[in-house]
């Protein structure tokens, strides 16, 4: 698992900076890194609101982080000082520009891999990661193996990144909600249900597909963009096959009826290593054995339709005629 | 028998028709499932298709629908040639179907499978949609009270809020007939919309699809083993039998052709 061991790093590193802070209790960098991850889990859920398995979300993901690695530290108008700060607007200008990219990627990508169903699309997705991921580790300017480091900061410590995290998660969280009740979202769960009967009441299933797939690389990029400044340092490991397989397990955990379900399965996976990190090597069993028992005990994920229904309809609600 | 474009009981000089079948055919490997059939379907009429068990009713209505891609002949519609257009453009066109073996959306409500078909009734943008600007919030008004309507309709008002996997198998079937409904067709059709129901709820069904008829100004195809609610119902209908077409006409007509009744009750060959 490479991408732990970088992002173990970054942990770390940001871990130093909350030490120095009074409440040392709470650990900002795990919280950045726990809302990452419920945005990726996110990220696959879309393509699965339409009943599309895509595993292409760490390709995106690199994509969007890659850019971001190379315009803070080799486009000099972005106003990266000498001492490693960076400006605000920047940052905000590259994380949407990594969701721009990446949706543009995924728009390309899209119209040939959709025509692809079930297991055979996740296959072509693994090789979107592994082409993508490939691609990046022979990008002349992107450092090979070593990758890029020194990204410049736009925040003091790890802190600073808790809120672009969070208003980047609650976006999303709200287009998904929206997506239930307007058409989009109602195409794509059409075609999750029965694909043929979804044709046959006149829903454009190509173009319903793609919008998804282009939503889900649009998140992942945006997430990437600002991973890389918070990880500080990038490379092609990143967005590797790994990646693929941990940001499903997010969504088969927390489950896959809401987008609940793979922001507490982002969440919870995330958080899980680190926190059984005081029991030693152990944690790494532990943490197989909940992704093991999870599907077992909860074979809807956490956050089933039975549970949505008691809270209320919340993430699985229809607006009432 | 090899028909020519317009059935024989057709007047000329009528409109031209709304869907028309020429030499359609379809091959599953070997097996020739259609062979060369042709009719046309008039304006307002309901058109009855009829045949043994493997017949081709069903891969008819798959090529008509464009579920099934033709081996040979051309489908049009309103004298517009349709043969490559796939299902959704034709739905958009104006048909919609029911499936013989129902292809709801289980795991959404009643309401919600109809408000799927709905999507284009009228069309709202992605960009007004997550916004919840106005013009969709009208746009969903206006959804949400033809779906009621349709529910109302097809009485399955009490039901909406239900999974549409745990309805009674009549209401399912009816619920289909909504969905269909929802995408404001000029062209429904019915695959079998008998199958499975009780006396009294076959009893029901002609009138419903009579009613249906003239509310919604339809025209129909409809596939049925049920031969007695064919004949009451169609203003004209064509049997096949393997796959080709072995008569055309008025119920009457049908029924006294010699070539049904050998392929219904076999005969010396």
């Amino acid at each position: 698992m490479d991408c732990r061991a970088v992002q173990r790093h970054a942990v770390q590193r940001h871990a130093s900076d909350s030490g120095r802070s009074t409440d040392a209790m709470i650990d900002h960098g795990l919280l950045v890194q726990m809302l990452i991850g419920a945005l990726l889990g996110i990220s696959v859920y879309l393509p699965l609101m339409a009943g599309q398995l895509s595993l292409a979300t760490p390709a995106f993901y690199a994509v969007g982080g890659t850019l971001a690695a190379l315009l803070s530290t080799r486009w000099a108008a972005l106003g990266a000082s000498a001492d490693g700060r960076f400006p605000l607007p920047s940052f905000l200008l590259e994380v949407l520009l990594g969701g721009v990219l990446a949706g543009l990627l995924a728009l390309l990508v899209g119209r040939l891999v959709l025509r692809l169903q079930g297991i055979y699309l996740a296959i072509a997705t693994i090789a979107l990661v592994e082409i993508v991921r490939v691609a990046i580790l022979n990008l002349p300017l992107a450092g090979g193996a070593i990758g890029i480091f020194a990204i410049p900061q736009p925040f003091a410590n790890a802190a600073g990144y808790l809120l672009p995290a969070l208003a980047l998660l609650a976006l999303a969280a709200w287009s998904c909600q929206r997506l239930e009740s307007m058409p989009l979202g109602r195409a794509m769960a059409a075609i999750r249900a029965d694909e043929l009967a979804a044709r046959c009441m006149g829903i454009d299933t190509t173009a319903t597909k793609l919008s998804a797939f282009v939503l889900s690389a649009v998140l992942a990029g945006s997430t990437g963009a600002l991973a890389a400044h918070f990880l500080n340092t990038w490379n092609a490991r990143q967005g590797s096959f790994d990646v693929s397989i941990t940001t499903l397990a997010f969504v088969i955990l927390g489950g896959s009826r809401s987008w609940l379900g793979p922001v507490m399965g982002g969440l919870l996976l995330t958080a899980l290593p680190e926190l059984l990190r005081p029991v030693g090597d152990v944690r790494l069993v532990l943490f197989g054995l909940v992704i093991l028992l999870g599907p077992v005990l909860f074979p809807q994920g956490l956050i089933t339709p039975a549970l949505l229904e008691r809270i209320g309809g919340f993430g699985r609600q229809e607006a009432q005629g | 028998m090899n028909g020519t474009s317009a059935g024989p009981t057709v007047p000329p000089g009528q409109p031209t028709a709304l869907l028309e079948v020429k030499d359609l055919s379809c091959r599953f490997g070997g097996l020739l499932a259609l062979d060369r059939v042709s009719f046309a379907l008039q304006p307002g009429e309901i058109f009855g298709v009829m045949g043994p068990n493997g017949a081709g009713k069903t891969t008819l209505f798959n090529l008509i629908t464009g579920v099934t891609p033709a081996s040979g002949g051309a489908v049009c519609w309103r004298d517009e040639p349709i043969t490559s257009l796939p299902p959704d453009r034709r739905n958009r066109l104006g048909m919609a179907r029911t499936f013989q073996n129902l292809r709801l959306f289980e795991g959404l409500s009643v309401l919600e499978n109809l408000l799927v078909a709905l999507q284009r009734q009228p069309r709202s943008s992605t960009l007004a949609g997550l916004l919840n600007s106005p013009v969709h919030r009208r746009a969903e008004a206006q959804r949400f009270e033809r779906a009621w309507q349709l529910l109302e309709e097809l009485r399955l008002d009490g039901l909406a809020e239900r999974q549409a996997g745990g309805l009674a198998y009549g209401d399912r079937r009816r619920l289909e007939i909504a969905r269909a409904l929802a995408t404001r067709p000029t062209l429904l059709l019915l695959d079998e919309p008998a199958a499975g129901l009780n006396p009294t709820e076959k009893e029901g069904l002609a009138e419903l699809i009579e009613a249906l008829r003239s509310r919604h100004r339809l025209t129909l195809l409809v596939i049925e083993h049920h031969v007695p609610l064919l004949m009451r119902l169609c203003n004209r209908m064509a049997v096949l039998d393997f796959g080709v077409r072995i008569a055309l006409g008025t119920p009457e007509q049908v029924r006294r052709d010699p070539k049904v009744i050998e392929a219904y009750l076999g005969g010396a060959a």
